[in-house]
């Protein structure tokens, strides 16, 4: 019985746990900013999440409630509507605050070892758990 | 040969781990961005003075020699903190120092400044934050020095400190 009831604690725990993990819905945009497009909207959006805000650092300006952060999100859509295409802007922002403002930073000689670290490290692991399973036979 | 390739990943691991000690004891700020435009030119904008008339132009303004350009407000309390080392580079320095007044009340920035002392050769409205976008700031107070031919070569974040006031005067003695 109370292996029954701690497997449905496990279950329910971990249910959440994932849910959490796939749904991503607050974000922090108010009333005021939003555009009348529905197509810019969606573009000045997108392009919110992958701006990472200076004031917090772990979040998007998407998400967060700093006023720097609405005050990109105003500027992105000033842009926008100004007829600037989603590069340009990333750009402009780089240009400022450099690529740690990018959430997704580009690959270049600076990144390269962010990049590659992990794929290095997985082939490394494969490698070992290879070698070691082969021993052990 | 198999053993070494088993000893690998433990002398990885403590590798690492020697690294993010290393950034735990050496002295710095995490928190803090490297400026994207140290070394280079200072940004063109322009913008409503709080006590002149005519309105300013950066491009005009910035050459020729050294400027402090430090962003405030009144309702910051480390801008209040750090007064003094604005008033002091005012006092003992022969440099520009602009004050860009970042989202603030004009009245109470001129009272402010009043109680205070003003140590600005020029002070700027910046109402909707956008001039700080332009310079990268992300939390005031903020301070930059700019050589003679226009090119940032300091920026702080945060209060002007002893310690940082001193620093300050360093780079200004080697760009005079």
């Amino acid at each position: 019985m109370n292996s029954l009831i701690l497997r449905k604690i496990i279950l329910i725990t971990m249910t959440l746990c994932l849910t959490q993990f796939f749904l991503n819905t607050s974000y922090s945009v108010e009333p005021d900013e939003i555009l009348n497009n529905p197509k810019y909207e969606l573009r000045a959006r997108n392009i919110s999440k992958n701006i990472r805000c200076m004031v917090c650092q772990n979040q998007s300006i998407d998400e967060s409630n700093a006023p720097l952060a609405k005050d990109l999100r105003i500027l992105i859509r000033e842009k926008i509507k100004e007829g600037s295409k989603d590069d340009e802007i990333y750009e402009f922002l780089a240009d400022r605050y450099g690529d740690f403002i990018l959430l997704k930073p580009p690959l270049n000689s600076k990144t390269l070892f962010l990049w590659l670290l992990p794929i290095f490290f997985l082939i490394l692991g494969a490698y070992t758990i290879f070698y070691h399973n082969k021993k052990s036979r | 040969m198999k053993n070494n390739i088993l000893i690998l990943p433990s002398i990885i691991f403590f590798l690492i781990l020697s690294i993010f000690l290393y950034l735990l004891v050496i002295d710095r700020n995490p928190s803090e961005i490297p400026s994207n435009l140290l070394n280079r030119n200072a940004p063109i904008f322009e913008a409503k003075s709080l006590f002149k008339n005519e309105k300013f132009i950066s491009a005009n303004e910035f050459k020729g020699e050294i400027i402090l350009v430090n962003f405030f407000a009144t309702w910051c309390k480390p801008c209040r903190d750090e007064h003094v080392y604005i008033q002091r580079f005012s006092d003992e320095k022969d440099l520009k120092i602009i004050g860009i007044n970042y989202k603030d009340n004009n009245k109470k920035t001129i009272k402010w400044l009043k109680d205070l002392g003003n140590p600005y050769e020029n002070v700027l409205i910046d109402k909707n934050g956008k001039i700080a976008i332009d310079w990268g700031v992300y939390g005031i107070p903020e301070t930059f020095i700019i050589n003679s031919n226009g090119i940032i070569k300091y920026r702080n974040v945060g209060p002007i400190t002893n310690k940082i006031y001193k620093k300050i005067n360093l780079i200004i003695n080697k760009n005079e």
